[in-house]
């Protein structure tokens, strides 16, 4: 993801800002790292430069 | 690669279709190519893709599937894991275009797994388009429109109607029939 997408993104529970933490780069592209909630604390990871922000009850990799 | 060697090659993600194709050329005709788009349900990435490469937009696509959004990254497209519009501020897009899950299932036919999320629409084919009609409208910018795929399958009608009880008027922009359902493109303002 490039950081501008945190520009469109909030929190999915409380809809407040997230907060870029312990980011990996390359290039331009952010391939790593959580978007953190500045107001509940949820940390969402990003995986592979997608950041994963399903509420953290339905992150699992299977269906349903 | 045929249709065919794409599908078992990609086993978990839906590949695009005529629906795809339906929904990709008609939002490509009525943007005007400044705007904030967002694609729900982005599969393989193909009607993102074909926005981006159509139109000045600026896209960006969701899905639910991890096996979907790594590849419609692939294809060059900013993609988020997502459930439907939760991630997003309000009022941030200009246009959302969301090709639904629409397929009516009887419940005992589910066979849970990726594919039928991505086709499966419930018993009555609106499991998840009644949902995305609820929350849509709080990430659309003012003067937002939804670009929705409807098929007969599921009733357009009743897609239309509730669309009404979310403060939606909707307007047919593209359709197309097949032999088993007639497909639609319904602009929501």
């Amino acid at each position: 993801m490039k950081e501008s997408l945190l520009e469109i993104l909030c929190c999915p529970l409380d809809k407040h800002d997230l907060e870029l933490e312990n980011a990996d780069y390359d290039d331009e592209e952010v391939v790593g790292g959580n978007l953190v909630c500045t107001e509940c604390g949820e940390a969402y990871p990003i995986e592979d430069g997608i950041p994963n922000l399903l509420p953290p009850d339905m992150r699992e990799e299977t269906p349903a | 690669m045929t249709l065919e060697e794409r599908r078992d090659a990609e086993p978990d993600v839906y590949q695009p279709a005529e629906d795809s194709q339906l929904l990709a050329e008609a939002a490509c005709e009525r943007l005007a190519g400044n705007e904030t788009v967002l694609e729900v349900g982005t599969g393989s990435g193909y009607v993102a893709a074909r926005i981006a490469d159509g139109t000045d937009a600026r896209v960006v696509a969701s899905d639910l599937n991890p096996h979907a959004v790594r590849q419609a990254r692939t294809e060059g497209v900013e993609t988020v894991r997502a459930d439907l519009v939760s991630p997003f501020r309000d009022g941030t897009f200009d246009a959302v275009a969301f090709n639904p899950p629409y397929l009516p299932t009887d419940p005992e036919n589910e066979w849970d797994d990726w594919m039928e999320h991505a086709l499966s629409g419930g018993e009555d084919g609106r499991a998840v388009i009644d949902p995305f009609l609820e929350r849509v409208g709080r990430v659309l910018a003012p003067d937002g429109v939804v670009y929705l795929l409807v098929s007969s399958l599921t009733g357009v009608d009743g897609v239309v109607e509730e669309a009404g009880d979310h403060g939606f008027s909707a307007v047919a922009v593209a359709d197309e029939s097949f032999p088993f359902e007639t497909l639609t493109v319904l602009e929501l303002h």
